[in-house]
């Protein structure tokens, strides 16, 4: 029998394959790690020291999401040394970050405060300047940067690197100075990047944030309700989450932001593109048709009522069948709507008038 | 797709060939770069520079329509030098003799005079596609949108088939799929040939099945597909109904097609938004938008996935599906339809690929840390499928298809000295009605331009960000000129997204003799200066992934050339 590799997790005897970390297999356990610099898109970086247990052997803390387990190594994810750092390690993060909501809340929850309440941390530790620049004057027009809710974790610039592979974002400065800026402090539209607005999705805190829901003042990701669907561009089928705020647009219901599930859970891994992300203004815009229209004897469309149009088209399209039959008629379906809409045309066009004259652009 | 789209993180080889993944495919182009971040070798090839060709191990620049020159090379090495997987080839295809012959006379270094790529380049794709295991081939439109698109297809299945690279995890062969639903939208039965799930119009027991399972007659002929329909339009097509496709934007020559609309009786469109093709309609239903209805979508690898309502649709709009029930019983029909789960019942009802699926399952159940369910799944209790082709061809044995080269139907003369392509952008969709009315896509890219090598340039005295008349035997338009090493000399590329210069006034209506796809990737054009760029460092709205500087031979060229 082959030995199975195993360590001790809380006490536990559980098993790991070799190369996973110690957050790796902490999840799959149910044992609780906080992180904030972890996304397991991104390579690990054990930069935000929030996940440091203890493990035999070692005299200091080491980080789960970067150390890989060893055999028979015995590992504490709670303890009173471990509880202890983290209480002082959030207090520090908290000195030069603001703690309302208010504040420091610009649309997603903010994992910093959140772990903070959870782990009971000092929030009576003063406050220091934050030292990190702004971008100023961006005009890109859906990425905004606050340097006050940054904790330089490198979440953002690393998905740029790691994922989207465009660099966009960098790292600059050294200390409390750190911060997220472009080559040059160009704009974001006059750098590589294509606006997939992954460095919004990944990061902890909102310092990172999608422009248009700040701008227009609409409701933060909490107060909306996240309906999951399918993007309607490409032939991906990327999951995405339409933020709803129910009360919008007289109570039909408004999309103020298009949020992605987590990673690991749908084909697009947590990652949406310009579009899927961005592109949903189209949902409420005032060009939308709210009428059927009726081509008139003046050649113009004019509005006319539901039964009216019903009337007209089926009677229009019954008449072209009768005067030169079925095969007269064609179908043109689409493949931006749904499979059962699909299906009802080619049942239409097949069974309710007779010919098999029916696609959609599959062949362009 | 064979494959499905998380399988492209662990290739090892990915030959892409005719598709700007990055732009048209962010989210699949995600995989690759992960694959080629872990160390997976790949090659693209496409006639343009593209942001895949940056991180690519070899960009084969092939010249516009000498695809299967250059696949026919590939094939010719692999035979050549005893890298076949004789196994496969013996236990699961037939044919293969007849493509042995057919790509003998086709030598990598006559490949290179057709193709413009070298004879050493096709020799170490082909032996490196060959010889990887977990290889895989990707392509899109570049391959279909030619006269030849069907030879393009079967030219690529030959090298899987001689390879074997089908039937496993990471390693098949893999079109793109271009829309949200155009897999779903050909599973729904919404073709001339099939009814749902592949079932043929003229097979007598299909035919039969429907005809009693719907209750009414069925035409048992196959119908016109979609390039015929625009071809007939006015002639021997009079009434049309269009459903969320702006056909006068996105078909090709499309002059022609709007005389021929002029010419029918009768037209119903269902549309969002006024468009091209509304302004022929006589009637017009305001539909809903994929965020305002239910219903379900399949994605590019067969995967079936719910569409949710999380709104409303503006007063007065209503769901697709709620509006063709109202007008099959208005033609006299009687559906009963409460909802779209029932459609979707129906549908699978008589349709065995897909009859173990249904809006609940789909609902509730997720595989290997994904939603939806990808088909085949005949049964309930049936997982759904990864890749196509496990243990064995699905038609029982592949078939190598031999094809010889014919060149695209409108090449560069005298008159149109120039070859145009087409195709689209990261920052618009197909006809742009939805993002073209996005603040930040139109800031980023809110014109038409259209890209042309700095010798083309230069030679007609165009500067960059110039405006420039394009004109083929079709029609012409106006755009941007973006002077860029993107292109090859010799060629034009421009996006279709932009209604006021449509470049389907343009594109060439000729079909792929078996599927009637146009050839939108080639034609015969010329471009002429008509004003000067205002300001040029501001006047390029696409994107440039050329990196490298100017090449010997360019140092005569003056500083417009520099893009």
């Amino acid at each position: 029998m082959i030995a199975r590799s195993t360590v001790t997790l809380q006490g536990r005897q559980v098993p790991f394959t070799p190369g996973e970390t110690i957050l790796d297999v902490a999840k799959r356990e149910g044992v609780e790690i906080p992180t904030l610099c972890h996304d397991p898109r991104l390579d690990p970086a054990g930069a935000c020291r929030t996940c440091l247990v203890e493990v035999s052997g070692q005299r200091r803390l080491m980080p789960a999401c970067a150390t890989k387990c060893g055999e028979g190594d015995e590992i504490t994810a709670e303890s009173e040394r471990v509880e202890r750092h983290r209480k002082t390690l959030l207090g520090l993060y908290l000195t030069d970050h603001p703690f309302s909501r208010d504040e420091a809340e610009r649309g997603p929850p903010n994992e910093l405060l959140d772990m903070a309440e959870r782990y009971a941390a000092p929030t009576d530790w003063g406050t220091l300047d934050n030292k990190r620049a702004a971008r100023h004057g961006d005009r890109n027009p859906y990425i905004d940067f606050d340097p006050e809710l940054c904790i330089s974790c490198a979440r953002c610039t690393r998905y740029c690197d790691e994922v989207e592979g465009v660099t966009a974002i960098t790292l600059a400065g050294r200390g409390s100075e750190t911060t997220i800026t472009t080559v040059d402090n160009l704009s974001l539209m006059d750098t590589t990047c294509e606006m997939c607005g992954g460095c919004i999705d990944t990061c902890p805190t909102g310092a990172m944030a999608e422009k248009l829901p700040l701008t227009h003042g609409l409701k933060k990701e909490r107060e909306l309700t996240k309906v999951r669907t399918t993007c309607n561009f490409c032939g991906v089928g990327c999951q995405l989450d339409l933020n709803v705020d129910p009360e919008g647009h007289d109570g039909r219901g408004r999309v103020v932001k298009v949020t992605s599930p987590e990673p690991g859970t749908t084909t697009n891994d947590g990652n949406l593109c310009v579009k899927g992300r961005f592109a949903y203004e189209f949902i409420h815009h005032e060009d939308r048709l709210t009428t059927p229209l009726i081509r008139g004897d003046d050649g113009e469309l004019h509005q006319a009522s539901w039964e009216e149009a019903l009337r007209v088209a089926a009677e229009g399209l019954m008449g072209v069948r009768d005067r030169h039959g079925a095969d007269a008629l064609a179908f043109v379906s689409s493949s931006r709507c749904t499979m059962e809409e699909n299906y009802l045309v080619q049942k239409i066009s097949r069974a309710a008038l007779g010919t098999n004259n029916v696609h959609q652009c599959a062949a362009t | 797709m064979t494959n499905s789209i998380g399988e492209i993180r662990d290739a090892d080889f990915l030959f892409v060939i005719g598709s700007n993944t990055s732009e048209a495919h962010p989210i699949i182009a995600m995989e690759m770069k992960r694959a080629v971040k872990r160390g997976a070798t790949m090659v693209v090839a496409d006639p343009r520079a593209i942001w895949m060709s940056t991180i690519a191990e070899k960009h084969l620049q092939l010249k516009l329509g000498s695809d299967v020159w250059l696949l026919n090379a590939m094939a010719h090495v692999i035979i050549e030098e005893g890298l076949v997987d004789q196994t496969f080839i013996d236990t699961h295809t037939e044919g293969y003799e007849a493509v042995r012959d057919a790509v003998a006379k086709y030598t990598p270094e006559e490949a290179e005079k057709v193709c413009g790529v070298s004879a050493e380049d096709i020799r170490w794709t082909a032996r490196k596609y060959a010889t990887t295991e977990k290889a895989g081939i990707y392509y899109t439109l570049g391959i279909t949108e030619h006269s030849h698109g069907t030879d393009n297809v079967y030219a690529l299945a030959n090298l899987v088939l001689m390879t074997g690279h089908l039937g496993k995890p990471s390693s098949g062969m893999n079109p793109l799929r271009g829309q949200n639903n155009v897999q779903g939208a050909n599973d729904a039965g919404a073709t001339p040939i099939f009814l749902p799930g592949y079932q043929r119009v003229d097979d007598p027991e299909v035919h039969a099945k429907y005809e009693k399972s719907w209750g009414v007659k069925l035409d048992d002929k196959p119908g016109l597909n979609l390039n015929e329909m625009m071809k007939t339009m006015g002639k021997t097509i009079k009434g049309v109904f269009v459903m969320g496709e702006d056909i006068v934007l996105s078909e090709p020559n499309v002059s022609k097609l709007e005389e021929a609309l002029n010419n029918i009786e009768f037209m119903v469109v269902q549309e969002p938004f006024l468009n091209e093709t509304t302004r022929f309609a006589d009637v017009v239903f305001p539909a809903a938008v994929f965020a305002e209805k239910e219903g379900t979508f399949a994605n590019s690898e067969r995967r079936v996935q719910r569409v949710r309502k999380g709104v409303e649709p503006p007063a007065g709009a209503r769901a697709d599906w709620e509006i063709l029930c109202d007008l099959a019983k208005a033609c006299g029909a009687d559906w009963r339809f409460e909802n779209t789960a029932q459609v979707y019942d129906e549908m699978v009802r008589d349709a065995p690929k897909f009859a173990g699926m249904s809006h609940a399952r789909i609902d509730a159940e997720s595989h290997e840390g994904k939603t939806g369910l990808q088909w085949p799944c005949p049964t309930p209790d049936h997982p759904g499928t990864t890749y196509l082709h496990e243990g064995g061809v699905l038609r029982g044995k592949g078939l190598f298809q031999p094809v010889d080269y014919r060149p695209p139907m409108e090449l560069a003369d005298e008159h149109y000295e120039l070859l145009l392509s087409t195709g689209r952008t990261l920052y618009h969709y197909n006809a742009a009605t939805q993002t073209r009315r996005e603040t930040g896509l139109h800031a980023k890219q809110d014109r038409a331009f259209v890209e042309i090598h700095p010798r083309d340039a230069k030679m007609r005295g165009i500067d960059h960000g110039d405006t420039v008349r394009v004109s083929t035997r079709r029609g012409a338009i106006e755009a941007h000129a973006m002077v860029s090493r993107q292109v090859r000399k010799g060629c034009l590329w421009m996006p279709l997204h932009f209604a006021e210069a449509r470049a389907n006034l343009l594109t060439n209506d000729a079909g792929d003799p078996v599927t009637g796809t146009a050839e939108y990737k080639v034609c015969a054009a010329k471009v002429e200066r008509v004003g000067v760029a205002k300001d040029a460092s501001t006047a390029y709205p696409g994107s440039d992934y050329h990196v490298s500087g100017p090449r010997p031979g360019d140092t005569d060229l003056s500083t417009n050339a520099s893009a």
